[in-house]
C-alpha cells in the first residue's frame, strides 16, 4: 500500500533542493513583479535633481552656498504647476520654519503655498525671478532660486531632507503616482519620447488640477 | 446629539432607513424585477426543502451515509465558505496592522462579505448537524477540549461575533447613533487583532480536521502540513474574493458609489494582485514540499496525480503568473481574471481535500443528492440577498458623509 520509493536521505536532499530553488526562483519572480513599468522607466529623465540639492517632500529644495541656503521650487513642482504668472516672496528678515509656508506661486489664477525646507531668516530674494516668474522653470535649481535663507540649525534640518539617490527615488515615486492617474493616451505620448508636458496637473485633472498640486505640495 | 435634533417618528424611520425613502406601496413595486423573480423561485423551492430536512432528518434529502458522513454541506457551505470569507481578515490585517491604508475603500465590503460568509457557514453547519438548540452543548455541556472540532467551534462562534463588531460601525452610522459609534472607534485595533488571531487559528484548524484521517484522504493531498496549506491558501482566497467581489459590487451598485471619493479601483486591485502573486507563488512551493515529504512521487503518474497537478499548476501557479503579469503591465482586467482563477482554485482544493480525494478508496462513492444542492444554492441566495439589503442601506461601498476618514 505504501511503497517506500526513496530513502529518507534522498527525501531530505530533495527538500533542500526544493527550498533552494524556491529562493532562487523567487528573485527573478520578484524582479519581474517590481520590474520597471513603462511609466517609471523614464521618470528619471522627467525630473532632474542635482547631487548638491536637498529636497523637501513638499517639493521645495535647498542648496548650501557659503553660510546661506538657496531655496526654490523643485523641477517636479514647476512641471506639475506649469508656467508661473507670479511669485510672492517674503520680505527680507522674515523668519521661515521647515515645513511651513515660505513663499507663494501663482499660476492660472490659482495660488499655491510652498513650504520652506529649512529654519532660518530670509536674507535675500531673487528679484529677477520675481520680475520674470515664467522663466524660473528653465533652471529651477540655479537661476530659478527664489529666496536665500540664513539657516538656524542646518545640520538638523538637512537630516529631514532628501538628496542624491533618495531624492531621485522620491521624485521617481511621485512621477509613478502621477503616471498611475494619467489617461492612457497621455502615457503613450510620453512613452514616445516626447518632452514632459508642461503643467502636468492640468493635463491629468483639468477640473481639479489645483487640488492635485496642493496635495503634492503638502508633502504628506 | 445637538438639541435641535428632531425626533424621528417610527413611520418616517421605516420609510427613510428601511424602505429607501419610498412609501410602502412604491417600495413593494420596486421589488418586482427579473432578478428578484429568480431569487424568489430559488427560495420557493429551497426554503421548503430546508424545512423538510429538519422535519424528516437529513437522510430524507441527502445521500449522506455512515461511510460518507460529510457531503457538500461540509465541503461547500463550511470548508469553502470559511476560506472564501477570508477577505475580511486579509484586508483588515493589511489596512490596520501593516499600514496599507490604500485598501480602506474595500475594507467594509470585505468585512461584510466575511461576516455574512460566516453567518451562512453557521446556517450550513446547522443544516448539516440538525437540532440547532444543541449547538451550545459543545461549549458548555460536553466540551471536548482535545478535539479540533472544539477549537473550530469556538473560533467560528467568537470570530462571527468579532466580525459583527467590525461591521457594527456601518450599522451605527446608518442608524445615526453617534455616541456608540464614537465609542466603537476606540475598540477598532483591539477587535482587528482579535479577528486576525482567530482567523489564523481556525483557517488552519479546518486543515487540521483532515489530519485525523490519513487513511481516508488520498496521499497526494494528505500532508502533516495541511493546516499550513489551509492557512496560506485562505489568504489567496481572501485576496481573490476581494478583487472579485469589488468588481461585481462596482457594477451592480454603481449608483452607490460616491463620485467625489475618486477611488481608483484599478490601482487598488493591482495592489491586491501583487500580494496575490507572491502568496500564490509561495503556496505552490509549500505544496511541493508536502509532496516531497510524503515521498510518493509514484502517485504522480496516475489519474489522481494528473488531477493533483491540474489543481496545483492550473489553479495556483498559473494565477500567480497572471497576477504578476497584470501588475507588470498594469492591466486590471488580467488581475480580475486571475482573481476569479484563484477563487476557483481554492474552491477546487477544498473540494478535493474534503470530498473528491476524500474516501477515494471506498466502493460507495458519495454523489450529492438534488436536495443537498438545492439547500446549498438556497443558502448562497440568502447570503446574496442579505448582502444586497445591507449595501443598499448602510455606508458600505461609500463613506457616510459625517464619518469620512474615521476608523
Amino acid at each position: 500500500m505504501n511503497p517506500e520509493t526513496l530513502t529518507p536521505h534522498a527525501i531530505k536532499g530533495i527538500e533542500y533542493l526544493l527550498a533552494i530553488s524556491y529562493l532562487a526562483l523567487f528573485i527573478p519572480f520578484w524582479r519581474f513583479l517590481n520590474g520597471a513599468t513603462p511609466a517609471q522607466a523614464f521618470a528619471f529623465s522627467w525630473f532632474a535633481v542635482p547631487d548638491d540639492v536637498h529636497l523637501h517632500r513638499g517639493h521645495s529644495w535647498a542648496k548650501t552656498l557659503g553660510g546661506a541656503v538657496m531655496v526654490g521650487l523643485d523641477d517636479f513642482g514647476h512641471k506639475l504647476i506649469g508656467p508661473l504668472d507670479e511669485v510672492k516672496l517674503p520680505a527680507v528678515g522674515t523668519a521661515v520654519r521647515q515645513g511651513q509656508k515660505a513663499f507663494t506661486v501663482v499660476a492660472d489664477g490659482e495660488s499655491f503655498d510652498v513650504v520652506s525646507p529649512v529654519d532660518g531668516n530670509v536674507v535675500a530674494v531673487n528679484e529677477v525671478a520675481r520680475a520674470h516668474a515664467a522663466d524660473a522653470v528653465r533652471d529651477p535649481y540655479g537661476t530659478g532660486w527664489l529666496v536665500k535663507v540664513e539657516p538656524r540649525w542646518l545640520t538638523a534640518n538637512l537630516k529631514n531632507l532628501l538628496s542624491g539617490d533618495s531624492a531621485r527615488r522620491f521624485l521617481d515615486a511621485a512621477a509613478g503616482a502621477l503616471a498611475g492617474r494619467m489617461s492612457p493616451e497621455l502615457g503613450v505620448v510620453l512613452q514616445d519620447g516626447g518632452a514632459p508636458v508642461h503643467g502636468i496637473a492640468r493635463e491629468i485633472e483639468p477640473d481639479r488640477w489645483a487640488e492635485l498640486v496642493r496635495q503634492a505640495l503638502k508633502g504628506a | 446629539m445637538s438639541e435641535t435634533a428632531v425626533t424621528v417618528t417610527a413611520s418616517a424611520f421605516l420609510r427613510e432607513k428601511v424602505l429607501l425613502g419610498m412609501e410602502p406601496k412604491a417600495y413593494a413595486k420596486s421589488l418586482l424585477t427579473k432578478t428578484n423573480a429568480i431569487f424568489a423561485a430559488i427560495l420557493a423551492v429551497g426554503l421548503p426543502t430546508m424545512a423538510y430536512r429538519f422535519w424528516k432528518g437529513m437522510g430524507a434529502v441527502s445521500n449522506l451515509s455512515q461511510t460518507n458522513p460529510w457531503g457538500i454541506w461540509v465541503a461547500f457551505d463550511i470548508v469553502c465558505g470559511v476560506a472564501l470569507a477570508a477577505g475580511g481578515y486579509t484586508v483588515a490585517a493589511a489596512v490596520y496592522l501593516f499600514g496599507q491604508k490604500q485598501f480602506r475603500p474595500v475594507l467594509r465590503p470585505a468585512i461584510l462579505t466575511g461576516f455574512l460568509g460566516y453567518a451562512f457557514v453557521l446556517v450550513g453547519l446547522v443544516v448539516d448537524l440538525g437540532q440547532p438548540w444543541r449547538l451550545p452543548y459543545q461549549f458548555f455541556l460536553t466540551p471536548g477540549t482535545t478535539a479540533v472540532m472544539y477549537e473550530v467551534g469556538w473560533c467560528v462562534f467568537l470570530y462571527l461575533m468579532v466580525l459583527g463588531l467590525e461591521f457594527l460601525p456601518a450599522a451605527l452610522e446608518w442608524l445615526g447613533l453617534a455616541k456608540v459609534r464614537r465609542f466603537m472607534s476606540g475598540l477598532t485595533i483591539g477587535i482587528i487583532v482579535l479577528g486576525v488571531t482567530l482567523s489564523t487559528l481556525h483557517q488552519s484548524s479546518l486543515g487540521a480536521f483532515f489530519l485525523m484521517s490519513p487513511g481516508k484522504l488520498h496521499p497526494l493531498w494528505y500532508s502533516p502540513f495541511l493546516p499550513v496549506f489551509f492557512f496560506i491558501s485562505s489568504i489567496t482566497a481572501g485576496i481573490g474574493m476581494v478583487i472579485f467581489e469589488s468588481t461585481l459590487s462596482h457594477r451592480a451598485f454603481q449608483d452607490q458609489l460616491d463620485p467625489e471619493a475618486h477611488v481608483d479601483m484599478d490601482a487598488l486591485q493591482l495592489g491586491l494582485a501583487k500580494g496575490g502573486a507572491v502568496v500564490l507563488f509561495a503556496y505552490v512551493f509549500a505544496r511541493l514540499q508536502g509532496l516531497v515529504a510524503s515521498g510518493r512521487f509514484d502517485l504522480l503518474f496516475t489519474g489522481w496525480g494528473a488531477w493533483w497537478a491540474l489543481e496545483l499548476l492550473g489553479f495556483f501557479l498559473l494565477p500567480s503568473f497572471v497576477f504578476a503579469f497584470a501588475v507588470r503591465t498594469r492591466s486590471a482586467t488580467l488581475a480580475r481574471i486571475a482573481g476569479v482563477m484563484t477563487v476557483l482554485g481554492v474552491v477546487l482544493n477544498r473540494f478535493n481535500v474534503s470530498l473528491i480525494a476524500f474516501n477515494w478508496n471506498v466502493e460507495d462513492r458519495y454523489v450529492p443528492a438534488l436536495g443537498e444542492i438545492v439547500i446549498s444554492v438556497t443558502i448562497v441566495t440568502l447570503g446574496v440577498l442579505v448582502f444586497r439589503w445591507i449595501v443598499n442601506r448602510m455606508p458600505v461601498l461609500n463613506e457616510h458623509p459625517e464619518w469620512r476618514g474615521v476608523h
